[in-house]
């Protein structure tokens, strides 16, 4: 029954609010308030924001707000959600920061509280609420309303909320929007280049547009790399490398053949200085799902094997620090760079390089898509696990010629689409994590120098244990193949890709 | 939940100084109260600046739940809600009589829309009527302001008398002097004379005249909350723990 209402308003609304009137009723401050310093802090790409909200800490207490009334808890600087001292701000906070991101701090604000009461002709408190004001050093503020009726003032809480629309103090906005007010430059606003493109667009813009885009998104995520700030950050830069790799790759006849086999070489030595420190974040990322994987007993065993993971990871970490400082690195970075800016000016064409994007992307998808149907409806029980990987490699660059081509195609008719795509990926991508995995694991079990065998004894064991769990899991996503191709494969699905991708002389 | 109606057949003896200050004090110590106002001039209603409901008409107050909880207003204190009156309350004796088990409306009523209280405190009117019938059934207690006068004693003493004629539960009634003034002989005499005659109706707080009580017409707030440390504020805080210790 009772509503609540919260607001993030651009600028200092105290000044207005001393003249405003809504219907008989205003809106008082409740006590002289104190001015506090306090940091603000959100993960690289915002996720605190992106939900709504915005956090601080002020000496030794955490501060949430964007959710009702602002949440309070002890606690020192946060980091990763899950090293936080528990307490509200941490369990709101786990709803909507992904365990891999950490949270660093994005500057300086002064904050002054404030709680207000709506009072109307009597002075008759109808509602409660809190008013934090926030100021960066650089003069820009923002502020947080919430308020909450006492019972049976519904009412006045709806004259309050239209008349704070009316009354334009300085603006409403999102959380996101009050981070920028504060500090313009915390928050990048980049991280999901929309890369336009029309029916004009030839494929050698669209190509060279995309690339441009993914480039800057490496370079975006190399200083975090760098820093070792979560392992988000290496995963982001290869996933970026990796779009650029699959444009080259996909759009056949873009770009000059000399030129395309130049530039993946360049593109694949890049993305192998990455290999080793990704596959031993994701062993670590993995720790927790590994060890409740093998029975009790062997899990110190396990834990051996973890250590031997993080003090591996550490040196990778640092090799590739070295390698993304290097003078080396940022030179043929900005050669790259170069090639991609101003319209690609540069880059030698290929063949098709004038054909209009849409043309090319219907005859790239409608291809990898036959070729994904021809595969999945060949697999049963017997097929070897190679076909099966075969499918997974064509049902990613599907997917990959789908993203960089949304913006061609209605967005209501190509997302259930991706969608559909989506859900046949998962399958295969747990068959191949495993076995990805099990290559990997089995691997380290046989590397080594053959010293402190009672250790390597206990590793040997679990890691056995391991193994098997995981090939139970390879053959468990391996069995759900056919069944998730049939889903994929159904009429409205099939319909849809012939409708947005089959041109008239295709094959059927 | 528990009912305590604040009751008295003459009129002026701090009954809405009574509700007000009991409901306050109760819902202080962490009970969810709802200080019901049966009185049609609204008195309880004014002092927490809560404005007559206009929504809850006639026969709604005992026939409608949703337009009785909707009616219901948040005080500025914590724990305590307000059911405001107005003036068509002057008409719940037409209403009742005009009802099927005329005598036990009341109870009904606050049973189903108090259901998220502890305690609902009931401001009366001064008279002896059907609605008063309903609110001596339905109370749990019934707290009686006496002003250690002749008139008063009188009063008091027709109250028992009724009781005892409708064959109602006498020991609700928990009387306890009001506006009491230890300059005047009379109070005093008065005060001995009843405790003597009626001790076991009669709790053992006194509550003094004071010019603090009068000034809540002022603040438009309970006692306590402008002046804690009177001594009619902490008259009011031993009221209320002797009522609740009788419940």
């Amino acid at each position: 029954m009772t509503s609540h209402i919260s607001y993030w308003i651009a600028g200092d609304p105290r000044p207005a609010f001393k003249t405003a009137r809504f219907g008989k009723d205003r809106l008082v401050p409740l006590q002289e308030a104190a001015e506090t310093p306090a940091i603000l802090h959100d993960t690289f790409d915002g996720q605190v924001a992106s939900a709504g909200c915005m956090l601080l800490s002020e000496g030794d207490e955490l501060i949430l707000l964007g959710i009702v009334k602002p949440i309070r808890q002890t606690g020192s600087a946060p980091g990763f959600v899950s090293d936080m001292e528990s307490g509200p701000v941490r369990d709101a906070l786990a709803g909507f920061v992904s365990s891999l991101r950490r949270l660093s701090p994005l500057g300086e604000v002064v904050i002054v509280r404030q709680p207000m009461a709506l009072l109307d002709d009597l002075d008759k408190t109808l509602a409660r609420g809190d008013l934090t004001v926030l100021t960066a050093k650089e003069g820009g503020s923002a502020a947080y309303l919430s308020a909450t009726p006492l019972r049976g003032y519904d009412k006045a809480l709806g004259r309050l909320s239209s008349g704070l629309a009316e009354i334009r103090v300085s603006g409403l906005l999102d959380a996101r929007g009050a981070v920028s007010t504060l500090l313009p430059a915390a928050l990048r606003q980049d991280l999901k280049p929309e890369i336009e493109m029309t029916a004009g667009t030839t494929a050698f813009r669209a190509a060279t547009d995309i690339i441009d885009a993914q480039l800057d998104l490496a370079r975006a995520h190399e200083p975090g790399t760098i820093a070792d700030v979560d392992s988000e950050f290496l995963h982001q830069y290869r996933v970026a490398l990796r779009k650029v790799r699959s444009v080259l790759s996909l759009f056949k006849g873009v770009y000059a053949p000399e030129e395309t086999a130049d530039l993946k070489a360049r593109f694949g030595a890049l993305m192998a200085q990455t290999g080793t420190l990704r596959d031993l974040d994701v062993y670590l990322i993995e720790r927790e799902s590994y060890l409740a994987l093998v029975p009790e007993p062997l899990r110190p065993g396990l834990e051996l094997l973890f250590e031997d993971i993080a003090a591996d990871r550490a040196k990778a970490q640092e090799a590739l620090a070295r390698h993304l400082e290097s003078d080396d690195y940022s030179r043929e970075m900005r050669r790259l760079q170069k090639r991609f800016a101003k319209d690609g000016k540069k880059l030698a064409k290929g063949p098709e390089a004038e054909r209009k994007a849409r043309d090319l992307a219907r005859q790239l998808i409608w291809k990898r898509y036959r070729k994904v149907c021809k595969i999945a409806g060949s697999i049963d029980a017997s097929t070897p696990d190679a076909q099966v990987h075969e499918l997974r490699i064509h049902c990613k660059k599907l997917r990959y010629l789908m993203e960089f081509f949304t913006p061609i195609f209605p967005e209501a008719e190509i997302k259930p689409l991706l969608k559909a795509l989506k859900r046949l990926q998962d399958v295969l991508g747990t068959f191949n994590d495993c076995a990805v995995q099990k290559d990997a694991l089995a691997g380290r079990l046989e590397a080594g120098d053959g010293r402190r065998s009672a250790r390597k004894l206990e590793i040997a064991k679990s890691l056995g244990a391991l193994l098997t769990v995981l090939d139970q899991r390879q053959r468990s996503a391996r069995s759900e193949v056919e069944a998730r191709f049939a889903a994929f494969n159904s009429p409205a699905t099939r319909a849809g890709f012939a409708k947005l991708f089959k041109s008239a002389g295709a094959k059927p | 939940m528990k009912i305590i109606a604040c009751y008295s057949n003459k009129g002026g003896v701090g009954k809405t100084a009574t509700s007000v200050n009991l409901a306050q004090s109760i819902a202080e110590a962490g009970h969810r109260v709802l200080l019901c106002d049966l009185d049609p001039q609204g008195a309880s209603g004014f002092y927490f600046r809560v404005k007559p409901s206009k929504a809850l008409k006639d026969e709604q107050f005992f026939k409608d739940v949703k337009r009785f909880t909707d009616a219901i207003r948040g005080s500025d204190y914590d724990n305590l809600d307000v059911l405001p009156a107005n003036m068509s309350f002057r008409d719940f004796d037409i209403f009742l009589s005009r009802m099927k088990n005329s005598q036990s409306r009341l109870k009904k009523a606050l049973k189903a829309g108090g259901t998220e209280y502890d305690i609902v405190v009931l401001d009366c009117p001064p008279n002896i009527s059907t609605l008063s019938e309903n609110v001596f059934r339905a109370s749990d207690a019934i707290v009686v302001p006496v002003i250690p006068t002749t008139l008063s004693e009188r009063t008091f003493e027709q109250l028992l008398h009724f009781f005892k004629e409708k064959k109602l539960v006498r020991k609700k009634i928990l009387g306890f002097f009001s506006m009491a003034q230890g300059s005047k002989t009379l109070h005093g005499e008065t005060m001995a004379r009843m405790r003597k005659t009626h001790g076991k109706r009669l709790l053992d707080v006194t509550v003094p005249f004071a010019t603090d009580v009068e000034k809540m017409g002022i603040h438009r707030a309970p006692v306590s909350t402008f002046a804690r440390s009177s001594a009619a504020a902490k008259a009011y805080d031993a009221l209320w723990r002797d009522v609740m210790d009788r419940l």
